[in-house]
């Protein structure tokens, strides 16, 4: 028996099936010995004793744990064809606010908001006493909807980074990888994710045309208020802090009749500040989020 | 306590914290070399905070903690020492939708095995170690209390750690699990450093060659498993009644009662002492129990 394959009406040798068996045989000779393994039972049965059976076990068990993680639906698979590193999406499935039955009871929220809105600008319902012609001119009814839209994206970005929304947070704090990636990336996910609904929904509120623009500065700076102040207090109570300073002011200017102000251009002016002030913040306080929860 | 720490691979000098008026750690001295070391206490004796302080997610008060030379103070060091680390908190949580195998993954990625390939091998290896091959499919809200046990054991495996610490590892696992987790330690490559803390005695005495017993956030004993059996040498008294002058008493499961204390009860025979009698015989002079 010689190493070199014999062609198809020989049989392989001893030497060839020992290399094919071990993957250190010859290419050429790879694809000769595979082409007549596959019609000749004899060779299949001599190759078995060349097949080192621990080595076949491990790879079994390998390729069996391998095929029992998901591979992700669409939007993975679209994330990753544009160049998001799939080990980086495969840590965002942990996500909450990701999921779909958050996004769902977002969407459910908007609607019941929204949907008051369109009632009272359309005359079906009252505007709760403040009786006056239908339509966005008569501010007040946007307020429900002024309130609840960036409280929404609020709490989306809270639940991906509050440690009590993560149960695997003590194992994530005492990992290698960069607890400032990993808050960054969920945030910026769950935010980009609860954005979409928040502004389609104003454009369907009767307000003035420029509202869904007008929520994204204040929707930023409350995200990053929250996320730069749990870097020096408890992330729960930050997150509450940061509700708190959206709710207040909302809810002092609609009883002074001008709710709108709160989006309008100073208002933006000062979302604008503090988003710089919390992002140079966070810069500046990101080993924080490298000491886990306890602390 | 603080122990002469030498050039020991994980070392803790001083170590306090508190929690508000509860002092958890008391100026604890450690000092741990390669195999497996037994942390002993009651509920409350700060076990699972000296577990977490040593596993870098959380901060003492005062004292000072070096893992292989590293310094968790400093951000580049705490990141090197979580490379060489494996770590079973006491109350580990799950993504309870998460399938065996994508939390393996999922942890490994924390881990930074980006590889697939590499992170598909080392999921199978630690599946086939914690006797978890045929669940990998499995939701985890699916899983029994000691399947979710096991699992935590296998992602602290992930990654071939230098440093394993594992908060009450066999809690939830039944007697013949327990034997295949002893057997699991003790067969680990590289002769890494492992902590475990336990109630058990019997898995101190089994698969430990050092104990510490930590009471009231000291450390009351350090040394073998012999030495601790060897501090009740003398005081352990087996009989058929209850001695109500005995330091501590209970029914064994021959149906005679042991006693611990520093008088024969009538009638009684001395017997030799346990890991159990010593531990409980410290627990008893510090006042824990």
């Amino acid at each position: 028996m010689t190493s070199s394959f014999p062609g198809l009406d020989q049989h392989a040798g001893k030497d060839l099936l020992a290399g094919y068996a071990a993957g250190t045989a010859d290419g050429v000779l790879v694809w000769s010995a595979e082409a007549h393994l596959t019609g000749c039972a004899r060779c299949r049965s001599a190759l078995s004793e060349h097949v080192d059976a621990e080595r076949l076990a491990r790879n079994r068990s390998v390729l069996l744990a391998r095929a029992a993680i998901p591979e992700g639906g669409p939007v993975r698979r679209l994330l990753c064809r544009c160049g998001v590193p799939d080990h980086l999406l495969r840590l965002l499935a942990a996500t909450p606010s990701l999921r779909g039955s958050w996004l769902l009871s977002v969407v459910g929220v908007l609607v019941v908001v929204a949907g008051e809105t369109a009632a009272v600008a359309h005359g079906w319902i009252g505007s709760g006493g403040h009786p006056g012609p239908a339509g966005y001119l008569h501010r007040e009814v946007l307020v429900p909807f002024m309130l609840v839209a960036p409280l929404l994206v609020l709490a989306a970005v809270a639940a991906a980074f509050l440690p009590m929304f993560d149960p695997a947070a003590r194992l994530a704090a005492a990992a290698p990888f960069s607890g400032l990636t990993l808050l960054l990336a969920r945030s910026v996910c769950a935010l980009a994710a609860a954005l979409v609904p928040v502004v389609a929904a104003a454009f369907a509120v009767h307000g003035p045309g420029w509202l869904p623009a007008a929520l994204l500065l204040p929707s930023l700076a409350l995200c990053a208020f929250a996320l730069a102040a749990a870097t020096v207090m408890d992330a729960r109570a930050a997150a509450v802090v940061a509700g708190a300073l959206w709710v207040l002011p909302a809810l002092l200017l609609a009883a002074g009749h001008v709710p709108l102000l709160l989006v309008q251009r100073n208002a933006q002016f000062a979302c604008a500040a503090v988003l710089c002030a919390c992002a140079a913040a966070l810069f500046a306080r990101r080993d924080r989020f490298e000491l886990g929860p306890m602390r | 306590m603080t122990l002469n720490v030498g050039t020991a691979a994980v070392r803790a000098d001083g170590l306090s914290r508190r929690y508000g008026a509860i002092r958890a750690l008391d100026e604890v001295g450690l000092a741990l070399e390669r195999g497996i070391t037994g942390l002993l206490g009651p509920n409350g004796a700060g076990k699972t905070t000296l577990l977490s302080i040593l596993a870098t997610v959380s901060e003492p008060d005062a004292g000072s903690v070096s893992v292989f030379g590293l310094d968790p103070r400093d951000a580049a060091q705490r990141v090197e020492i979580r490379r060489r680390l494996g770590y079973l908190p006491q109350e580990l949580g799950f993504h309870r939708h998460f399938t065996v195998a994508a939390f393996l993954d999922y942890v490994a990625i924390l881990k930074e095995i980006t590889d697939r390939r590499r992170r598909a091998a080392e999921v199978a290896r630690v599946l086939a170690a914690a006797g978890l091959e045929g669940r990998a499919r499995t939701r985890i809200r699916a899983l029994s209390g000691g399947l979710r046990q096991r699992l935590g054991i296998a992602q602290a495996l992930l990654g071939d750690p230098d440093l394993l610490i594992l908060d009450e590892p066999t809690a939830g696992l039944d007697p013949e699990q327990r034997l295949r987790f002893r057997e699991l330690l003790s067969g680990l490559p590289g002769n890494p450093v492992i902590v475990l803390s336990t109630h058990q005695a019997d898995d101190i005495a089994a698969i430990c060659p050092r104990v510490v017993v930590l009471l009231q956030g000291r450390v009351r004993f350090s040394g073998t498993p012999a030495e601790l059996a060897a501090t009740a040498a003398g005081r352990v008294w087996a009989a058929g009644e209850r001695d109500a002058g005995a330091h501590l008493s209970w029914r064994g499961g021959d149906g005679r009662w042991r006693h611990v204390g520093d008088q024969p009860p009538p009638g009684a025979e001395l017997v030799a002492p346990t890991v159990e009698d010593g531990y409980l015989l410290l627990s008893h002079a510090a006042g824990a129990r």
